[in-house]
């Protein structure tokens, strides 16, 4: 049987069930006694006790039953095929397995084969008719126990809570993992690479050219893999943004808090917000065509040399991309100073513009400061602005006209295209990948601190 | 409640989607210089025949090979171009996972170009100066070597312009790179007597002299995307580009190329093979899945019919150099047999 | 500057307390304009975002509206018999597989000047679009009857005619270095002051899939494989995303363990994007093993990353729903589940609601995840279901932006323009919702 239609069987008795469920405790009330909770609740017990266990043993068939065919299908081959070194056996297994399902085989289909395929066929049929019975009789049996067991001392609320908190913990436990799993293979992968490079020339070395050769009759050149130029092209790039996106987006966060009306702040918010939604390949090209050419063309003008990729224009792209990172969580928290405070300070005879610089701001600094980390760590992680704009040569400079390279563009590289995972090259990608996740790591938890230990000033 | 049963109408729609195991569209990976020719292909093909569009992926020429040679079966491509001939290498790995048969099909001749904007003046160049500005080392006359020490156009020779030497070109994944470190440096690297005879005596040495190029920041790295190199040489007049002649032909109002030793790269010249730095481009087809996956055997035909590969036919129009009559009938004819064989 | 006490032993004819008014209004004044400047800056600096976004919006604009358009040329076709079906057959596949193009090329032979030669006709067959004969011939297929008539059809034209009607192409350069002759741009000429060009709202942009052809091709097939990812996504990440949230905000305890997690959750955001590809590359193709290319990928790789930003949105959701609620709930007798699932979480809802437009905005405009799993290709099919291989609006962004074909320039903003459509529209919704949610208590 199909899967789909196995679990729409599944779902059409769990559906029966929630119906008898209810209906059998709502014929067990009667003058004298009463429900310990709502008929609902019966009926999503039965519900539970039938698709529960049966939905659970299908996951577990699922996960397991390639497995014990393809040990059945090996034990039933040719002496002969069993002998064969590992990759062989593997391959033939595979023809024999593409054969039986129709699709194409590596050569020509043997009688041997054929025989294989047959046997193969059989076992899937064995295999799926097994799996039907099995879910589908543990429904039933399910369906049937939690209907007889419905009765007046039954706290089936209870039960449904309990088995909801459950089913919860199952969903959150499945995305914890999978965002832990994330960082694990990260770490793991990064491991790999430190056993093939040194982390101290890792970190501290000043030369990055990972051109190893992938292909053995390939020339490569020189492999070293000094991250330092990375970390300080990313730096640089991220001090561009920063001088672009604090100074803009903080000024205009107070001018939507303090000055604006607020007809021109619900319309000039959202507004700024869409600059953060625009895909950032889009701020790739504009900052590769229009931008650089520009700045190019003045900084000539000027007498200055500015290279055609410099890191001014793309870190000046990326910090108009920042702007509403900074100024609408600003704005969120310039409006959370108490108003007594602004009152008090008006009422001492200051200005507006001295009652925002010298209580209103001071007061919301923490959740300024906090903003701006995060900010800060978007701008790190940023990658398709700095792959179309910035260069991929590693300088280690601090001129903003010249072209450097940063840590995100070098993992586009190192990943995109020709990849070997036992290659120091491709593994190097994923060293970066967890140094971008750790540096970002610390400002946010640096973020979390500075807004936990000063939010609850003025309450 | 309407929400709930459209939500499970909508996931009972995607688990009755029958998982197929035969797949009736041809899959194509492999070279991004290749890949503008295929799509062309691949279109009118899905246009004019019964067949679905055959669905085309650039990966590189490396990239292809590698998921091409991962094993027969529909979950693995049919199709490999490549803008190199497949190396030894990988056939071994091919033959490691059961890809035995494969056909390899030239398809016609593509032009590495050097070229820089309009705007600028056309430079005349060398294979050995093009060397001289690009390589890591210098080799001396005496056998030494010494870094690289230009920094114009001027310092390799005084007949060139004063600018800066900046070259934006592919990353070493790039077939269009291995191609032109093969053609255009080894072909400059040559020139001194002592380093040719060391091809000879010790290959790995000869081939790490002539085929490192330089990392100071001369050679820029420009990644995978040929119409973003031609539009920052529209904007930066001093740079120069290396990329596929179907670039250039595209974008003849903007960017001009360079002479190479003495030959300008204009269609002509490359197809007569006079222009020194072009290089064959193939495609590799999987035998096994030919007659299973419906659809090849016609592909291939159509791809090596004279409305396509031919000097009149569309893909000239793209820029792909046709290879001589005479090569392309005893190719045309080697692919009808093929087809025919299969069946 | 300004906290200094005024001093009251100043020397002065006018008397001490003269001097104080004169110096307190003098340093008023010098307030009030540092006042008036610091607003002016606040104004400059809110001007200056805005003036970034018109900018942007502005340059796309100009560079993309002419990729909505395309020039059609008129012209009376005649369904030459000879041509289709010289045997009279009538037959399907006769008429498939006859030469349309030399059709379109007789028709304009007959209306142009100098079209002598068999290099001329094949100049005039690159007036129009490769994509006017299959038109041509899915009209036949689909009435044969045509065989024999005249028809006055719109073909479409070349990309390179249309760039020229544009003005896109200068006229200027050296006839070698142009992609029309100078026959091919008279012919143009007297096309046009024939009256018989028009340009129209691109029939092609809007319904068909990618083409190479830049006058054919469109964003539909992106949009629906973008509609089928998003939906895969949504499907996914939404009941995981909420479910957690809900389960680590109540249920599980405050600890070392749970600060870890949040922590980490926070964190996933600054995970480059094309690390979630590399995982999904592992994890989906290889070991389970499902299709390249496919919707279904592409959304389970997208869900990975969305889930932590719905995650974080409705943890947050749930904690700005005030504890009074929950306690007169409690005091009513419901229990903490009846609390939640009646109370708790519908008022928190649309601030999930927000967190989780959000994040599928943010999937909706990323690429790079999807380089590693085969959705960057080149798929002319509409997808028909989510196993069907597939591309998405930004990859055709990026897909285009690297073809050749100067006329791809256009479709490329044009492109983007559709995405930043459906951004803006996901954006308006998450603002609308954000309203609602915004409740004072």
């Amino acid at each position: 049987m199909h899967l789909s239609l196995l679990l729409l069987i599944l779902g059409l008795l769990a559906t029966v069930g929630f119906v008898l469920g209810r209906h059998r405790a709502l014929g067990l009330v009667d003058k004298a006694a009463q429900l310990r909770s709502l008929p609902g609740y019966y009926g999503a017990y039965v519900l539970l006790w039938c698709a529960l266990p049966s939905l659970l043993v299908l996951c577990l068939w699922l996960a397991l039953d390639s497995g014990f065919v393809d040990r059945l299908l090996m034990s039933d081959l040719p002496a002969a095929v069993q002998q064969l070194p590992e990759e062989e056996l593997a391959l033939y297994i595979r023809d024999v397995k593409n054969l039986a399902t129709g699709n194409v085989v590596s050569g020509q289909a043997g009688r041997e084969l054929q025989l294989g395929a047959d046997r193969y066929q059989g076992l899937l049929r064995t295999n799926l008719v097994s799996r039907s019975l099995v879910v589908l009789g543990l429904a039933v049996l399910g369906l049937f126990l939690g209907w007889r067991s419905i009765d007046l001392r039954l706290k089936a609320m209870n039960r449904v809570e309990a088995a909801a908190k459950w089913i919860l913990m199952a969903g959150s436990t499945l995305a914890v993992f999978t965002t832990l799993g994330i960082i694990l293979s990260l770490i793991f992968e990064a491991g790999r690479f430190f056993r093939l490079v040194p982390m101290g020339e890792f970190l501290f070395g000043l030369r990055w050219s990972p051109q190893l050769a992938l292909r053995a009759d390939q020339v490569g050149s020189s492999g070293s893999f000094g991250a330092v130029p990375l970390f300080a092209g990313t730096l640089l790039i991220t001090v561009i943004a920063m001088l672009v996106a604090v100074p803009v987006g903080l000024l205009s966060a107070i001018y939507l808090a303090e000055y604006a009306g607020p007809r021109f702040r619900t319309f000039a918010k959202p507004l700024l917000e869409i600059l953060a939604g625009v895909p950032t390949v889009v701020y790739g090209f504009f900052a590769a065509l229009t931008v650089a050419p520009t700045l190019r063309r003045f900084g000539e003008g000027l007498g200055l040399e500015v290279a055609s990729e410099s890191a001014l224009a793309a870190g000046a792209v990326m910090g108009i991309m920042i702007i509403p990172y900074v100024s609408s969580l600003s704005d969120d928290v310039i409006s959370a100073v108490p108003r007594g405070l602004r009152e008090a300070s008006l009422g001492m005879g200051a200005t507006q513009a001295e009652t925002i610089r010298r209580v209103v701001f001071p007061a919301a600094l923490p959740g300024i400061v906090g903003g701006i980390l995060l900010a800060v760590s978007r701008a790190i992680g940023e990658t398709m602005i700095v792959v179309m704009a910035a260069g991929l040569a590693a300088n280690l400079t601090a001129n903003p006209l010249e072209a450097v390279t940063t840590v995100t563009v070098q993992i586009v590289t190192l990943l995109v295209g020709d990849q070997e995972f036992d290659s120091a090259k491709t593994l190097a990608a994923f060293a970066l990948g967890l140094m971008l996740f750790l540096v970002t790591l610390v400002l946010n938890v640096v973020a979390l601190v500075v807004v936990r230990k000063y939010r609850e000033q003025y309450e | 409640m309407k929400r709930a049963s459209f939500s499970a109408a909508v996931i009972l729609l995607i688990l009755s989607v029958p998982a197929e195991a035969q797949r009736n569209q041809i899959r194509i990976v492999g070279s991004s210089t290749v890949y503008p020719f295929a799509t062309k292909v691949a279109e009118s093909f899905g246009r004019t025949s019964e067949f679905k569009t055959p669905v085309i992926e650039s990966t590189g020429s490396g990239g292809g090979f590698k998921l091409f040679c991962a094993g027969v079966g529909s979950e693995h491509p049919d199709i490999t171009n490549a803008s190199r001939a497949i190396k030894d290498s990988e056939v071994e790995l091919c033959a490691k996972n059961g890809v035995k048969e494969i056909t390899e099909v030239k398809i016609g001749y593509d032009g590495i170009v050097l070229a820089n904007s309009r705007k600028a003046g056309r430079l005349k160049l060398t294979r050995k100066q093009i060397f001289q500005a690009l390589a890591k080392e210098i080799p001396g006359s005496d056998g030494s070597l010494k870094p690289n020490p230009y920094r114009t156009w001027r310092d390799v020779d005084s007949t060139l312009p004063e600018v800066k030497i900046e070259v934006l070109g592919p990353p070493p994944t790039s077939g269009t790179r291995d191609a032109f470190v093969e053609l255009a440096m080894e072909g400059g690297c040559k020139s001194w007597d002592w380093v040719k005879d060391l091809k000879k005596a010790d290959k790995g040495r000869y081939q790490e002299i002539c085929h490192t190029l330089r990392e100071d920041g001369a050679y820029v790295e420009a990644g995978e995307n040929d119409n973003l190199i031609v539009q920052k040489l529209d904007a930066n007049p001093n740079s120069l580009g290396i990329f596929g002649f179907s670039f250039l032909d595209q974008n003849q109002d903007r960017v001009q190329g360079s002479f190479v030793d003495g030959v300008e790269p204009t269609f002509d010249n490359i197809a007569l093979g006079d222009y020194p730095v072009s290089r064959p481009l193939f495609f590799y087809v999987k035998k096994a899945h030919a007659g299973v996956i419906p659809g090849i055997q016609e592909f291939v035909q159509a791809f090596a019919s004279d409305s396509a590969w031919g000097p009149d036919g569309y893909l000239a129009d793209a820029g792909l150099i046709p290879m001589p009559a005479q090569e392309r009938s005893r190719l045309g004819s080697e692919v009808r047999r093929l087809a025919a064989n299969v069946r | 500057m300004n906290s200094q006490p005024i001093s009251p032993q100043a020397p002065s004819p006018t008397g001490p307390a003269q001097l104080g008014v004169d110096a307190v209004r003098a340093r008023l004044r010098k307030r009030n304009a540092a006042a008036r400047r610091f607003r002016l800056l606040c104004q400059a600096a809110v001007a200056c975002s805005l003036g970034f976004l018109f900018l942007l919006l502005a340059t796309l604009c100009l560079r993309g509206y002419q990729g909505f358009f395309q020039t059609l040329i008129e012209v009376d076709i005649f369904f030459d018999p000879q041509v289709l079906d010289p045997d009279g057959s009538g037959d399907a596949e006769v008429l498939a597989s006859a030469n349309y193009g030399s059709l379109i090329r007789s028709s304009l032979q007959e209306i142009l000047p100098d079209t002598e030669g068999r290099r001329a006709r094949r100049a005039l067959g690159e007036l129009v679009s490769l994509g006017a004969a299959y038109e041509l011939q899915n009209r036949v297929a689909a009435d044969p009857a045509l065989v024999g008539t005249t028809q006055a059809l719109s073909l479409v034209a070349s990309d390179e005619v249309d760039l020229l009607i544009k003005g896109e192409l200068s006229r200027e350069v050296e006839e070698s270095e142009r992609r029309l002759s100078d026959l091919q741009i008279a012919w143009v000429d007297a096309l046009d002051a024939q009256g018989r060009v028009r340009t129209r709202l691109s029939r092609y942009f809007f319904t068909s899939g990618d083409s190479r052809e830049p006058e054919m091709a469109g964003v539909w097939g992106a949009v629906v494989g973008s509609a089928y990812t998003m939906l895969i996504t949504l499907l996914l990440s939404f009941p995981l995303g909420v479910a957690t949230a809900v389960y680590l905000e109540e249920f599980a305890g405050k600890n070392r363990w749970t600060d870890l997690i949040e922590i980490n959750i926070n964190n996933l955001a600054a995970v480059p994007s094309i690390v979630y590809g590399l995982l999904g590359l592992a994890l989906f193709l290889n070991v389970f093993g499902l299709p390249r290319s496919a919707p279904l990928v592409g959304g389970l790789v997208l869900t990975l990353m969305t889930l932590p930003i719905i995650i974080i949105a409705s943890r947050a959701a749930l904690r700005a729903v005030p504890p009074s609620i929950r306690e007169a709930a409690y005091g009513l007798g419901a229990s903490p589940m009846q609390a939640l699932v009646h109370h708790i979480l519908p008022l928190a809802l649309p601030g999930m609601l927000t967190g989780t437009i959000i994040g599928m905005a943010r999937a909706l405009g990323e690429t790079a995840p999807l380089l590693m799993i085969g959705m960057v290709a080149f798929i002319v099919d509409v997808p028909q279901g989510p196993l069907d291989p597939a591309t998405v609006l930004p990859v055709q962004v990026y897909l285009w932006a690297d073809s050749p074909e100067r006329a791809f320039e256009a479709k490329t903003s044009a492109a983007i323009l559709v995405l930043l459509t459906f951004l803006i529209l996901m954006n308006t919704l998450a603002v609308a919702l954000r309203k609602k949610a915004e409740r004072r208590w």
